[in-house]
């Protein structure tokens, strides 16, 4: 071979690789971190409902394994590099925000219109879709965070009734305990101990102090706030199971199926995971909304945000975001993960008796509050998960004053960049 | 002057990829900046500072102190006792040395995985043989007490690696030339002292390949804590890595995170490169000798 030739197939071979890598970049992706079990079987269905009505324009699915964190730092990377996915799975509210206020995410008010979006999704859901009035994602998939789950055997063989307040909670997990049964598990991360401290929050502060809290004008050293955590640490802390902070949610879950803890509270995942487990929902398990949120739904919700752009695979992303949003695509999903629709005009009657439940609960309910961590701004969300934890693990005056001081200190910060949004 | 031209490549991609992003990295430590924005704001030394005088970069720190410590002792001396047992000529001698090595070749989020089950409180395989074997009393909250997990986590982390140092002590021992053994018994030496005096120093170019990459392990210590406890419960196990990546990508506060990549930077710098420069030193004098 001479030079000549060489040197023009390396070209060749160079311009193919070019050409090759912007056709990949080309092409429509949807980027999530539903990686297995019943999540990747729901949005594997949900993908064949958006990509039927979407024929001319397909999808494909690209998974980052992990949680929000993970894929957070996927997007940033790809937006760095300039070549984002056609639409990705987000968080709500604050995670919204940080993107639309870089001017990294594609309005969507015109598939929003489309949809019907302020008839067919709640009020608390639209509040937390939408930065400075514009709805920057669509909503797919609502779990509920405010029930606790229980295990009917465990509750009837040992003559307890299903709680309905603060004082018939502590006994029942003073029951259970006495019998040799761990009362109430838990698990470790920042997640799951502040999801249980909200009960005790609104029971305190109410809706609008929960809102409050969220859009920094309620301080963490107030009066109400300390008086939230007595009651938290004198309620569900005080039931939690031993060594509770050693396990992760799955192996928690493994324990209320087993029978070795009585109560668990969790978002709804755990009924999809029950459910995998061989457990009937109503027959073997069942759940009840916390103390002081009888007639509230606390959401977490995932959605679809599209970055900002143009082009087919833009366009791809736009299509799908509203056929996502349909109530097949939504039924598609929810059912299989054991969560809900955020679209209320879902059929309820899809659901198993626990999620014809809930999704009655978020019907009803008086007032539909998002998850307050994605509210906050992300560090102080963050914070606050990780004190809380520390908290149920320690719930000494010493902690107490510790957290306090910690998160304080730092909402005055936060407020001082302005960074706390009214939502 | 012509054989420069062939260096110029292999320095581009040197600045590229590594002199950049270190000069970049610190550029972004002088800022505040959430990685999505496009507007950075200068804060000068204000991370450094503000990482300087939390109790939490404290607590990373002195944990990778702990990792350092560990790693030089723990792995790298099972290691060396696993080599010297099975240098002695025992049966199944293959067999064992696949066992060994085996969990090195495990990837880390594998090793998470099974060492969670293992650890958990209640069911996992630690504490029912604990209590099976009459020690219940032992059975620890693993994972979840803040005092103990990173104990625990370097439970894991010796079963993972040991192996990596077994093989380069195996190695080392197989290469040590019969003969000094055999003078050394001549000489009525004991096998202690045959061990220390003969052995080990032969060992030496075998020693500063383990302990160095062991300093340098401690030092990036990141993906068996983030897959198995996220540097939790609440922050115990926390290591710098896992800390800047948290505050990364967690918190999206990028120049505090990239203030600890230049900590993280500095500290190994202190700490590593002065003990490989030594060890080096004494790999040429024990040559030269």
């Amino acid at each position: 071979m001479s030079k000549r030739t060489g040197f023009l197939g390396a070209l060749l071979l160079g311009t193919a690789l070019t050409f090759g890598s912007t056709a990949m970049a080309e092409e429509a992706e949807l980027w999530h971190f539903f990686s297995s079990g019943s999540e990747a079987e729901g949005l594997e269905a949900l993908m064949a409902v958006t990509n039927g009505i979407n024929s001319d324009q397909p999808i494909t699915s690209r998974v980052f394994p992990g949680n929000i964190l993970e894929m957070r730092r996927a997007i940033q990377t790809s937006l760095m590099g300039g070549n984002p996915p056609a639409a990705y799975g987000s968080g709500f509210g604050y995670e919204l925000k940080i993107f639309a206020d870089a001017g990294h995410l594609r309005p969507l008010d015109d598939v929003w219109e489309r949809i019907r979006g302020d008839e067919i999704f709640p009020e608390g859901v639209k509040r937390v879709t939408m930065v400075d009035g514009h709805p920057m994602g669509i909503p797919f998939d609502l779990s509920l965070i405010n029930n606790i789950f229980f295990n009917k055997k465990v509750l009837e063989d040992n003559g307890v009734e299903v709680p309905t307040d603060w004082d018939s909670l502590v006994a029942a997990c003073d029951a259970l305990r006495d019998a040799g049964v761990q009362p109430l598990a838990n698990a470790g991360g920042p997640y799951w101990s502040m999801y249980n401290f909200y009960p005790a929050l609104i029971s305190t502060v109410g809706v609008d102090g929960y809102y409050a809290l969220a859009d920094g004008s309620m301080s963490f050293d107030s009066p109400e706030f300390r008086e939230a955590l007595d009651l938290f640490r004198n309620t569900l802390v005080s039931c939690y199971a031993e060594n509770w902070s050693g396990k992760s949610w799955t192996q928690s879950g493994d324990d209320l199926v087993n029978g070795d803890v009585g109560m668990f509270m969790m978002g709804m995942w755990l009924g999809g995971y029950m459910r995998q487990a061989g457990f009937e929902p109503e027959v073997d398990f069942d759940f009840f909304p916390a103390p002081g949120t009888e007639n509230l739904a606390i959401f977490q919700m995932d959605l679809f945000a599209i970055p900002a752009g143009t082009g087919p695979a833009t366009e791809a992303g736009v299509a799908f975001a509203e056929a996502a949003a349909s109530t097949a695509a939504q039924a598609a999903f929810t059912v299989p993960k054991g969560s809900i629709a955020p679209n209320l005009e879902v059929d309820p009657s899809i659901y198993d008796a626990v999620g014809a439940k809930a999704s009655a609960e978020l019907k009803n309910a008086e007032a539909v509050l998002p998850n307050l961590v994605f509210m906050l701004p992300t560090n102080l969300g963050t914070e606050l998960g990780v004190q809380l934890e520390r908290f149920a693990i320690d719930p000494s005056e010493e902690t107490e004053n510790e957290m306090i001081t910690t998160l304080e200190a730092l909402r005055v910060e936060l407020q001082a960049e302005n960074a706390f949004v009214k939502w | 002057m012509g054989h420069w031209i062939y260096l110029i490549v292999p320095i581009c991609l040197y600045l590229m990829f590594f002199v950049v992003p270190i000069v970049w990295t610190f550029w972004l430590s002088l800022h505040s900046w959430n990685g999505i924005s496009r507007d950075m704001k200068w804060v000068g030394g204000g991370n450094f500072m503000t990482l300087f005088l939390q109790p939490r970069f404290h607590h990373a720190v002195v944990n990778n102190i702990a990792w350092l410590i560990f790693y030089l002792l723990a792995p790298s001396g099972l290691g060396l006792l696993l080599a010297v047992i099975l240098d002695r000529g025992i049966r199944f001698e293959g067999f064992f040395r696949i066992v060994f090595f085996l969990p090195f070749t495990v990837p880390a989020v594998a090793v998470a995985a099974i060492w969670r089950w293992m650890y958990e409180p209640t069911n996992g395989l630690i504490t029912t043989v604990l209590n099976t074997v009459g020690l219940g009393g032992w059975a620890q909250n693993w994972l979840g007490d803040p005092n103990i997990v990173t104990f625990s986590l370097m439970g894991s982390v010796l079963w993972w690696t040991t192996g990596f140092a077994f093989l380069v002590f195996f190695a080392g021992l197989r290469n040590i030339p019969v003969e000094c053994i055999e003078a050394a018994q001549i000489e009525g030496a004991t096998p202690w002292q045959i061990f220390w005096r003969v052995t080990f120093p032969l060992l030496w170019p075998s020693t500063i390949i383990v302990l160095g990459l062991a300093a340098i392990d401690a030092m990036r210590v990141f993906d068996i804590i983030w897959a198995t406890t996220m540097g939790g419960p609440a922050y115990a196990s926390e290591v710098m890595a896992t800390q800047m990546y948290e505050i990364a990508f967690g918190r999206l506060e990028m120049g505090r995170a990239s203030a600890i990549a230049v900590y993280l930077l500095v500290i190994a710098g202190v700490l590593i490169m002065p003990y490989i420069t030594y060890m080096s030193r004494r790999v040429a004098d024990s040559e030269d000798s």
